[in-house]
């Protein structure tokens, strides 16, 4: 993996909810050609650490950059998918897709040239006047992989996409986003609970545990891209999530001992 | 397909028909200041009818049993209506002659009285009431601020701030009109408040995250959130309305329906009173349906998100 | 720049005036405020104002004659929404289960909901008389044909998964209808009842006034009239805390005994 310049840099990142301090000391620079994972048990504040990145939570120490810009509220350029989908039910999918577009205030010709490669980027070709409710989770969520991607953005904020869809289609929908990533290679920070999401999508594993959490290690994932399905079959990718289970575990192992101490 | 939707229909004209049958016969059993049929003895072929049925257990019917639906046509005054129409449409243009019928007719003059104070407050109460359930879907706040107190005006009779709206602005429209608005706004206000506590805050999370402006936020997302709610609210205010209005034209200074109402039950005028009954019943019922049919096309997507 | 910058800090002040507490009685006391302050400044000295009814209440609560026409009009209402009640649940019921029922009498009794209870109050008087009979006539019509369409629509929308589920496990028919319809219609019928009882205190006022029964519709009526419009506002308060308070009740056992309820009723 060559060397690339770094598009995000976190330093010092830190958040606090009243007393209760839920990251500290986060330091991270995410590449410009580069998927970043961010692993962590549930409750350790990743999903609140992509929203302060994004723009969308104030955080309360340190700073994020994205392309050197000092992030206070969502940049234009920086694009994020949301766990809840977050399409707006009155909207067909065509209309959800143009959103960020028209906030944008593109001009209408490049609205209506965009929207239909977008919809058959992601293999909604033929849905683009149905709702949201006449889709399946699958599928609303290929519509909000749309919705980022048709601003084309520099940066994609990944909030566990697929952790409220069946397993059968998250398996499909992880290749999809790899493929589509691959189309037009740029940042993107993906974060989720499953190990082996973390090591298939990722360039690197970012694990965040502790209470306040703080990035506990950096595993480098060196498998060869594009990944496929053979790569969740190689030796190397079984390793590597055993690398990261043994390091995420510790913690519980840890805790165990605290709770049984007989 | 045809089939099914002809029985369809078959099953509800078979419904009107057996309603207005029990109607006709319970009409003709009374004396015409206790109740009265559908068609009675103004129609021949009703009267022929009854006759004959009563001639079937050896007797007559005496006494005229004026029907609804010949006094509604009454009321209507069809053919002087025609006539002040010609009378001015010559001279003054067909609007003038318009006009001058509906005024010819007291069924109409009525109607389009009571019309007037009705749209007045309830379009009031909808402005208000909508505009206002929007902002306190923007602005939680402002909901938690006002929802017990919109909660308690809700449940509390409006009809009983009547004797005081009386007392204190008197009895002419524009009293009525604060009437009428005070029955709609409630339901409306109620219903939008609903909105407002339901509007999912990852709606507002996604307009955050692609740099929304406010007026965008707005469009995109507050108005078409509420407005599903707006419009269940719109159909119960339409209810109280309708109650209000002719609420207001019995009880402040007689006019529209609600005079027709009073002044035919006082002529012990049962017919008149059932037809009055019947237009505003009538009104009611296509303003309801109007706004399902409303609804139903231009927001099918409410179904799947309750 | 988007209309919605990140800001993280707040001062104290605006802190304590966004709890949830400040803000409603606040807001109520700002109300209070505003009424008081327009009557002073625009109104006669007869209107009603906060200051006015305050004064008023000791002794109208005081009162026995207030009480005994309140007693009068909500002891009719609660009776009226008995008969209402048993009347139109069975109806209901029928209309829900047996469908030749429900399309003969869907048309009508919708009309007869959609009818504007007022319109009746001449007919009824008519029938009845300037008496309490022609009051508690439109506090049932006032009260029926809710119950009836909220009882029809609870039978009938019984979620097919439960029936599923409970034949799965070879319950009996009794089981079904007493464990499972009859319960998952209740939350339907206490939605009409909310309905009804609105709709049955406005008929209550409405034919007081009209009618010259008395009850407390009535009483607001005189009072208004004879410039005591605060002792007349007590009554309003007495109205308004009975609508209240049923309301409240009513919410209280669908979330008490019913927490699973979703829907509203059909308005």
């Amino acid at each position: 993996m060559s060397a690339n310049a770094a598009r995000i840099t976190i330093s010092g990142l830190g958040k606090s909810y009243g007393s209760l301090n839920v990251f500290r000391d986060i330091n991270l620079q995410v590449g410009d050609i580069e998927i970043v994972s961010i692993l962590g048990p549930s409750g350790c504040g990743k999903t609140t650490l992509l929203r302060a990145i994004d723009g969308l939570l104030p955080y309360d120490e340190g700073e994020v950059r994205i392309e050197g810009q000092l992030v206070r509220e969502p940049l234009p350029g920086v694009a994020m998918v949301f766990q809840h989908f977050g399409l707006f039910p009155w909207k067909t999918v065509a209309r959800n897709v143009a959103y960020g577009l028209e906030l944008a205030r593109a001009p209408k010709a490049e609205i209506r040239e965009k929207v239909p490669y977008f919809i058959e980027l992601v293999g909604l070709k033929g849905f683009e006047d149905c709702y949201p409710y006449e889709l399946s989770g699958g599928m609303q969520q290929r519509c909000g992989f749309a919705r980022a991607l048709a601003t084309e953005p520099n940066v994609l904020l990944m909030d566990e996409p697929f952790g409220a869809i069946d397993a059968q289609t998250r398996e499909i929908l992880q290749f999809e986003l790899l493929r589509i990533w691959n189309m037009r290679r740029t940042s993107m920070v993906f974060v989720t609970h499953s190990i082996e999401e973390a090591v298939l999508m990722g360039d690197r594993v970012i694990i965040l545990k502790g209470r306040p959490s703080t990035i506990s290690d950096v595993i480098a994932i060196d498998l060869p891209r594009p990944r496929s399905r053979e790569t969740l079959q190689s030796p190397r990718f079984a390793q590597l999530r055993e690398q990261v289970w043994a390091t995420l575990v510790d913690d519980v192992k840890r805790a165990e001992f605290v709770l049984n101490p007989a | 397909m045809n089939a099914l939707m002809s029985h369809r229909w078959s099953q509800v004209l078979l419904s009107i028909f057996t309603g207005l049958m029990i109607w006709e016969i319970a009409g003709w059993q009374f004396n015409s200041a206790f109740f009265a049929p559908v068609l009675g003895s103004d129609t021949p072929f009703a009267n022929a009818i009854a006759q004959w049925i009563a001639g079937l257990f050896g007797k007559t019917i005496a006494e005229p049993h004026p029907g609804t639906v010949p006094k509604l046509i009454s009321m209507l005054a069809a053919a002087d209506m025609r006539e002040a129409f010609w009378e001015v449409a010559g001279e003054q243009g067909w609007i003038a002659g318009v006009q001058r019928a509906v005024e010819a007719s007291t069924l109409l003059k009525a109607v389009s009285e009571s019309i007037m104070l009705f749209i007045t407050g309830l379009a009031l109460a909808l402005l208000i009431g909508l505009f206002l359930g929007m902002a306190m879907a923007r602005l939680p706040n402002l909901r938690i601020a006002l929802e017990h107190y919109i909660l308690a005006l809700y449940s509390t009779p409006m009809a009983a701030l009547i004797p005081f709206i009386l007392a204190i602005f008197g009895f002419e429209f524009w009293p009525k009109v604060l009437v009428v608005f005070l029955f709609a706004l409630f339901p409306i206000l109620y219903n939008t408040l609903e909105g407002a506590r339901s509007l999912k805050p990852e709606y507002v999370e996604v307009s955050k995250a692609f740099r929304s402006s406010e007026w965008r936020l707005w469009t995109d997302i507050i108005i078409p959130y509420t407005l599903p709610f707006g419009l269940t609210g719109l159909r119960q205010g339409i209810a109280r309305a309708l109650v209000g209005m002719v609420a207001s034209e019995i009880l402040l200074n007689p006019a529209g329906i609600g005079d027709v109402l009073v002044s035919r039950s006082q002529a012990f005028d049962m017919a008149g009173v059932l037809a009055a009954i019947t237009i505003v019943t009538v009104l009611g019922a296509t303003l309801m349906a109007s706004v399902r049919g409303f609804e139903n096309r231009y927001v099918k997507w409410r179904n799947a998100v309750r | 720049m988007s209309a919605m910058a990140v800001t993280s800090s707040s001062t104290p002040l605006a802190a304590f005036l966004r709890r949830p507490a400040v803000l409603k009685i606040g807001t109520g006391l700002a109300l209070l405020l505003l009424w008081e302050v327009t009557v002073r400044l625009f109104g006669a000295p007869f209107v009603v104002r906060p200051s006015g009814v305050f004064a008023a209440m000791p002794a109208a609560l005081g009162d026995a004659k207030l009480w005994a026409m309140a007693w009068s009009s909500l002891s009719a209402v609660f009776l009226g929404l008995v008969i209402s009640l048993i009347i139109g649940t069975v109806i209901g019921v029928a209309m829900g289960r047996v469908p030749w029922v429900n399309r003969v009498s869907e048309l009508w009794v919708n009309s007869f909901y959609t009818m504007p209870m007022v319109a009746i109050l001449p007919l009824l008087t008519m029938w009845f008389g300037f008496t309490e009979t022609a009051r508690f006539a439109i506090i049932v019509f006032a009260a029926l044909f809710s119950i009836i369409i909220n009882v029809a629509d609870g039978v009938r929308s019984v979620p097919r998964e439960y029936i599923e589920v409970a034949q799965s496990f070879r319950a009996r028919r009794s089981d079904i209808w007493f464990g499972i319809s009859l319960l998952a219609s209740v939350p339907y019928l206490i939605a009409g009842i909310r309905l009804a009882v609105g709709r049955a205190l406005v008929g209550t006022v409405l034919a007081e006034i009209y009618a010259s029964v008395e009850g407390v519709g009535y009483f607001i009526l005189v009072n208004a009239r004879s410039l005591e419009q605060n002792t007349a506002m007590c009554a309003v308060l007495i109205l308004a805390a009975f609508g209240i308070a049923v309301d409240a009740m009513m919410g209280f056992t669908l979330k008490r005994w019913f927490p699973w309820y979703r829907r509203e009723g059909r308005q």
